[in-house]
């Protein structure tokens, strides 16, 4: 019963990782129709960034930020001087953007070396409290949960109730139409890019803080990111929340439960739902 | 036109024959491993060429009939009569079972290709006692065919050859075949060929089992070459670097892979000696392709002699 | 059975918009029907949900009395349908013969052989030139469809309904965005199609639907405003109301 609580804080908070990555990557994709491999590379990267700003300066919210911030020249130099020249080949943008993030890896090799290296966190956020039913609890991951919570109900709220959240809403519909309206679709572009590339940027200092950054971390958050996106529907926020609780939850209780076929337990319901819903739970048809 | 890719193609298996006998060891198992990856990127290509579809993850049927021969051979002791066929057809199996992504297009049948693809190398990964998961399994013997150790590096080189050859004629037929033409058709205008009748998702289907078919013997062909066989081969990475060759060489036709292969591997082979950060050169070189040469380097040698990499004839 | 196509009650709805508002109507063995009105009539809808393209919200359709009403396309065409597409739709990387072939093996098993080239099937090339033939592009019968012109491909586009061996055609906007010189020519490839085939045509040049047509159904908003002959479609107020006057 304990483990079964514990588990489900994992998996919540997991998912409030997975969120800030897969919200990046599912909105980039919903207005842009762009598939960016290369989102795994951003946490990456940002990760390793927030990681030696947080050595230098001491503040982990620094790290934070820093990372995040850091993510948004490379993230728009690789838009727009890369990935802009695929145009809608999505075979393309596959084939170039691993090919980005093989360069961004073998660089952070280079740079940060191969040992597994953790963030530092901050002493209030270090320990663990006590829970009713004497479950003891690490503070990071609950704070993870809220901060997931905060960033998911601002996007969230941005998205559905400001000028500019409708705006990207009917680009992620009708592009055409949106710039029809003279409105400067390049513009709304750079932006949700920006924020992508931000969130990957934070995702990476947050996640590099308690799951460790390592060569070949970026293609293991990434692909969760990508289950999450298939379940939750390509271009939906709401998706990307449930879809990254449904990761979230199933990733923690198949590696208590089944920890040698912890991958089945977890695509083995995507491959169902695809069998019946090949667009995800709120993707769009057509 | 005709005559001149004969002639090449003539060349070719000639400067093939002679290869071991004049290059040394060293070329003739990288010579080897290209035709296996060669064949593998063919996989791809079949999809990806003529039906459109992009898809990643060839490596797990390649590992799954890799694996499958592996464990036979050495934790079971069965003969390669026995191995090699039950490699071939786990694979085929698996492909029959992954196909109903072929219910999927575009980018959605590339995502889920991805985690088809991990699905398998988490299982050869994480399923240790089975597997001997990051270990892998080490001292497969040489694969022995009506009685004979084919035990030689030269020799194993000539019987990939032979394979791979026997492979590319029956490739040929197949993309020339009424099959073959409704795949491109597919690709063109999946609509169109459903309002002349074609029940497109089953022609995809086929592909795809026919795909994991040819991934699955390349797979098998490899574990004898390498001897060895981990987790590596069931990667991503895996397939994601034959489908380049696949481009690289020139898709859609039936050199192309082949030539992607010699070139991706001889380059990885080349920098990797005076150069630690090859992945990036690797990286570097999807990005040239990507922007630079997306009709590969048959595409490129097209411009020039138009026919040469054509497999078609005018139906 | 005398009735090739009859459709009851048909309607296709796209969230509140009802593009088809209840269509009935029959065309019988053999005729030519003209499916004319002004843009958003839903004609085009219609051929979608009878063709198979798209599957109706309500009704029926049935095809020599056989309710195909929601079968697969594909299987619609081995039943006979064969269609034309308003937004030319062929294969541009394939050649013409190669076009004309997928249409020829579509509707039989033949489209299935993996073990023998195309080109072992000699009367499927005699087939395809042939078909190429009556549309005037046999000249250019080896060469890339991505190479033709705009009316070229229509004509194409024609050919490859005509091979599907269809019992009934739907032809729809076949002379749209064509000179005067080429519609005559689109014109007369129909008017020469034999009796055993029955045609539904949309089609906005009133010659050219007039010409052909045996009788007219006009549609408006979804729904059938008046059918009738060509005479008596042409002289209906309603008619030209719509066309001419306010809506």
């Amino acid at each position: 019963m304990h483990n079964g609580i514990l588990q489900a804080i994992n998996g919540v908070s997991f998912a409030a990782l997975l969120f800030l990555l897969a919200s990046g990557f599912t909105l980039s994709f919903g207005l842009m129709r762009v598939v960016n491999m290369a989102h795994g590379a951003y946490y990456l990267f940002g990760g390793y960034i927030g990681l030696t700003i947080t050595r230098y300066t001491g503040s982990f919210a620094l790290g934070v930020l820093g990372g995040g911030l850091s993510v948004i020249p490379l993230g728009y130099l690789i838009d727009r001087f890369l990935i802009r020249r695929t145009g809608e080949s999505h075979l393309a943008q596959v084939l170039l953007t691993v090919g980005i993030a093989f360069v961004l890896g073998d660089v952070a090799l280079k740079i940060w070396g191969g040992d597994n290296l953790k963030v530092p966190t901050p002493i209030e956020l270090r320990g663990a409290i006590e829970l009713p039913g004497g479950i003891v609890y690490p503070i990071y991951r609950f704070v993870l949960i809220l901060f997931g919570i905060v960033v998911g109900l601002s996007l969230w709220l941005l998205y559905r109730k400001t000028q500019i959240g409708a705006v990207v809403r009917a680009g992620v519909d009708d592009r055409e139409m949106v710039s029809a309206t003279g409105i400067n679709i390049d513009r709304l572009f750079v932006l949700v890019s920006a924020l992508a590339s931000f969130l990957a940027g934070i995702a990476g200092v947050v996640g590099g803080a308690f799951l460790t950054l390592y060569p070949g971390a970026e293609w293991e958050i990434l692909i969760y990111a990508l289950v999450v996106v298939i379940f939750g529907g390509l271009g939906s926020l709401e998706g990307a929340m449930i879809g990254a609780l449904m990761v979230g939850l199933l990733d923690a209780y198949g590696r208590w439960l089944l920890p040698e076929f912890s991958y089945f337990v977890l695509f083995g319901p995507m491959a169902i739902l695809l069998l019946f819903r090949p667009r995800g739970i709120f993707g769009r048809e057509g | 036109m005709r005559i001149y890719s004969v002639i090449l193609a003539l060349l070719a298996l000639a400067a093939a024959l002679i290869a071991p006998l004049v290059a040394g060891p060293f070329w003739t198992t990288l010579i080897t491993q290209i035709y296996i990856y060669g064949l593998l990127a063919l996989s791809v290509d079949l999809l990806l060429g003529h039906a459109g579809l992009y898809s990643l993850c060839q490596a797990s049927f390649f590992a799954v009939a890799a694996y499958t021969t592996a464990i036979l051979q050495v934790r079971y002791g069965y003969p390669t009569i026995v191995a090699a066929p039950a490699g071939l057809i786990a694979g085929t199996l698996l492909a029959v079972i992954y196909g109903s992504a072929v219910r999927t297009r575009g980018v959605y049948f590339i995502l889920i290709t991805i985690a088809l693809g991990y699905i398998i190398w988490g299982a050869v990964y994480r399923w240790a006692s089975f597997t001997g998961g990051d270990n892998g399994i080490t001292n497969v013997p040489p694969p022995s065919v009506a009685g004979v150790s084919i035990a030689s590096q030269t020799a194993y080189y000539y019987f990939v050859l032979g394979v791979v050859i026997l492979c590319a004629f029956g490739y040929r037929i197949l993309i020339r075949s009424p099959f073959g033409l409704s795949l491109r058709g597919i690709k063109g205008s999946e609509s169109r060929m459903q309002s002349l009748g074609y029940r497109t998702t089953m022609h995809l289907y086929a592909a795809f089992v026919i795909s994991g078919l040819i991934a699955s013997l390349a797979g098998v062909l490899y574990v004898y070459y390498n001897r060895f066989i981990n987790p590596v081969a069931a990667s991503f990475q895996i397939s994601v670097e034959v489908s380049l060759m696949a481009i690289v060489g020139g898709s859609g036709t039936i050199v192309g892979p082949f030539i992607g292969a010699g070139v991706f591997l001889g380059l990885r082979n080349w920098v990797s000696s005076f150069f630690e950060l090859h992945t990036a050169v690797m990286g570097a070189v999807f990005i040239a392709t990507v922007l630079w040469a997306p009709s590969g380097i048959v595409g490129f040698i097209e411009r020039w002699r138009p026919g040469v990499g054509k497999p078609k004839d005018p139906p | 059975m005398t009735t090739a196509v009859a459709i009851d009650s048909l309607a296709k709805m796209f969230g509140g918009l009802r593009a088809v508002d209840g269509v009935s109507l029959e065309v019988a063995r053999g005729e030519r029907r003209a499916l004319i009105g002004p843009n958003g009539a839903g004609k085009t809808t219609l051929f979608h949900c009878i063709t198979g393209t798209m599957q109706p919200s309500s009704g029926s359709v049935r095809l020599f009395g056989n309710d195909i009403t929601y079968l697969p396309e594909h299987q619609r065409t081995k039943l006979g349908v064969g269609r034309t597409f308003q937004i030319t739709n062929v294969f541009t990387d394939l050649s013409l013969a190669e076009n004309i072939a997928l249409a020829i093996v579509g509707t039989d098993q033949r489209k299935w052989i993996c073990s023998r080239p195309l080109s072992a099937f000699p009367a499927v090339r005699e087939q395809a030139l042939t078909g190429l033939e009556a549309v005037g592009l046999i000249e250019r019968a080896d060469d890339p469809v991505k190479l033709l012109s705009y009316g070229e491909r229509r004509q194409l586009e024609l050919a490859l309904a005509l091979n599907t061996h269809p019992k009934v055609l739907f032809l729809d906007e076949p002379c749209a965005g064509l000179s005067p010189s080429e519609r005559q020519r689109i014109f007369k490839m129909i008017r020469a199609l034999p009796r055993e085939i029955t045609l539904v045509m949309i089609e906005h040049d009133m010659d050219v639907a007039l010409g052909l047509a045996d009788r007219v159904t006009v549609m408006n908003r979804g729904r059938v405003m008046v059918e009738g002959t060509p005479d008596e479609v042409q002289s209906n107020p309603e008619v030209r109301d719509v066309y001419f006057g306010h809506v």
